[in-house]
């Protein structure tokens, strides 16, 4: 498994059990979470605590706006990808 | 909203509030430098206790530890005490909220000042104040349940750290200036908390019969959810990392579904929880 695959499978596996609401295969990479409730705005203080456990950085939460949390693409792509110019 | 009743309780609080609002600038003394090997948080209230990870730390570092959970319970409520003064700004003088304006002038300037001693303490001697992980989700709402969700936050998010307030203002363990905060935030939170019963009773008096089955049941369900979520920020790995305690995270992630820590949040939540079930906002058999 590539290493973006392991993330990908994790964050999965972490919406899947703490959402309740619906099942690993009926999640894809484009699925609003946010948007279809999936994850509550009550939920994003948790997974921003494991975004930062996975990626092994800090997430500066002032800078961010809850569009990045919108599918596990978004996430993938804001927290797990280098880039200079931050999320 | 029942005037004649919130109004009565409006007066006197502000009555109260005219009399006896704690002035941070006059009314605590600020040591220069703290020891840090004192208690700061009660033992019994530091969110690692009674875990194994807790039992295995010398007391010099269950101290150590008692302060930076300090300051992450500072820092909660200077977060929780932002968003309630932009909550009571925003109603200030709206239109069906007058016979409540001259407390939520209280309500704001006191928040205010208890920011500046929360905020003193984490500066001075920690130099820093956690970060707030929360963010808003804007979506719509029925007529009151924006009104009733912001003031049963608020009831909720007080009535937990009052407990605290009230064990940690009488415990002679703590360094006097923890014991003091604690002491002065409480004497303006008991008012908080008699209105906050009050505008949430009355709030549900004046919609519920409005509102659809399936609204009533989305409020139950996001209070709940609050409910915990508002519990998750007492366990916060930044803290356990300050003290050098390794694997943070998964510390934490255990330390939340203990048996230890769950029969504390019961405890604790036990007025809050059994104020909301009275008034149909949590599950009769809703578990912590």
């Amino acid at each position: 498994m590539t290493a973006e695959a392991g993330v990908r499978q994790a964050l999965k596996a972490w919406i899947v059990e703490t959402s309740g609401k619906i099942s690993a295969d009926e999640l894809a990479g484009d699925t609003p979470i946010i948007e279809r409730r999936i994850i509550s705005s009550l939920q994003i203080m948790d997974l921003i605590l494991f975004i930062e456990e996975l990626s092994g950085r800090s997430i500066d939460v002032e800078q961010l706006k809850v569009g990045v949390f919108r599918n596990i693409d978004a996430i993938y792509h804001n927290f797990f990808v280098e880039r200079t110019d931050g999320p | 909203m029942t005037e004649s009743r919130i109004e009565a309780v409006t007066a006197r609080l502000c009555a109260v509030s005219r009399q006896q609002y704690v002035n941070p600038y006059r009314d605590l003394v600020w040591p220069e430098r703290l020891d840090l090997d004192q208690w700061f948080t009660s033992p019994e209230l530091i969110s690692l206790h009674g875990t194994a990870v807790y039992e295995a730390l010398r007391e010099d570092q269950q101290r150590r530890l008692s302060f930076y959970e300090a300051v992450n319970f500072f820092s909660l409520n200077i977060h929780g005490e932002k968003a309630l003064i932009e909550g009571l700004a925003r109603r200030l003088y709206q239109r069906d909220k007058g016979a409540i304006a001259p407390y939520l002038h209280h309500f704001l300037d006191e928040e205010n000042k208890h920011m500046v001693y929360f905020g003193g303490f984490c500066n001075r001697y920690a130099g820093k104040i956690y970060p707030d992980r929360k963010l808003d989700v804007p979506r719509d709402y029925q007529p009151g349940e924006e009104d009733l969700l912001f003031f049963a936050r608020v009831l909720i998010f007080e009535e937990i750290v009052d407990v605290y307030n009230v064990a940690m203002a009488a415990d002679r363990r703590l360094a006097p200036i923890a014991r003091e905060i604690n002491r002065a935030h409480h004497r303006d939170e008991a008012r908080h908390l008699v209105f906050g019963r009050e505008i949430v009773a009355a709030l549900l008096d004046q919609y519920r019969d409005q509102w659809a089955a399936d609204v009533l049941r989305g409020i139950k369900e996001y209070l709940q959810t609050y409910l915990v979520a508002t519990w998750k920020e007492y366990y916060n790995p930044d803290v356990y990392r300050d003290v050098g305690i390794e694997d943070a995270y998964a510390i934490r992630q255990r330390a939340f579904s203990s048996d230890t820590c769950v029969a504390h949040r019961v405890r604790v939540t036990e007025r809050c929880l059994g104020y909301l079930q009275q008034h149909g906002l949590a599950d009769r058999n809703f578990a912590l």
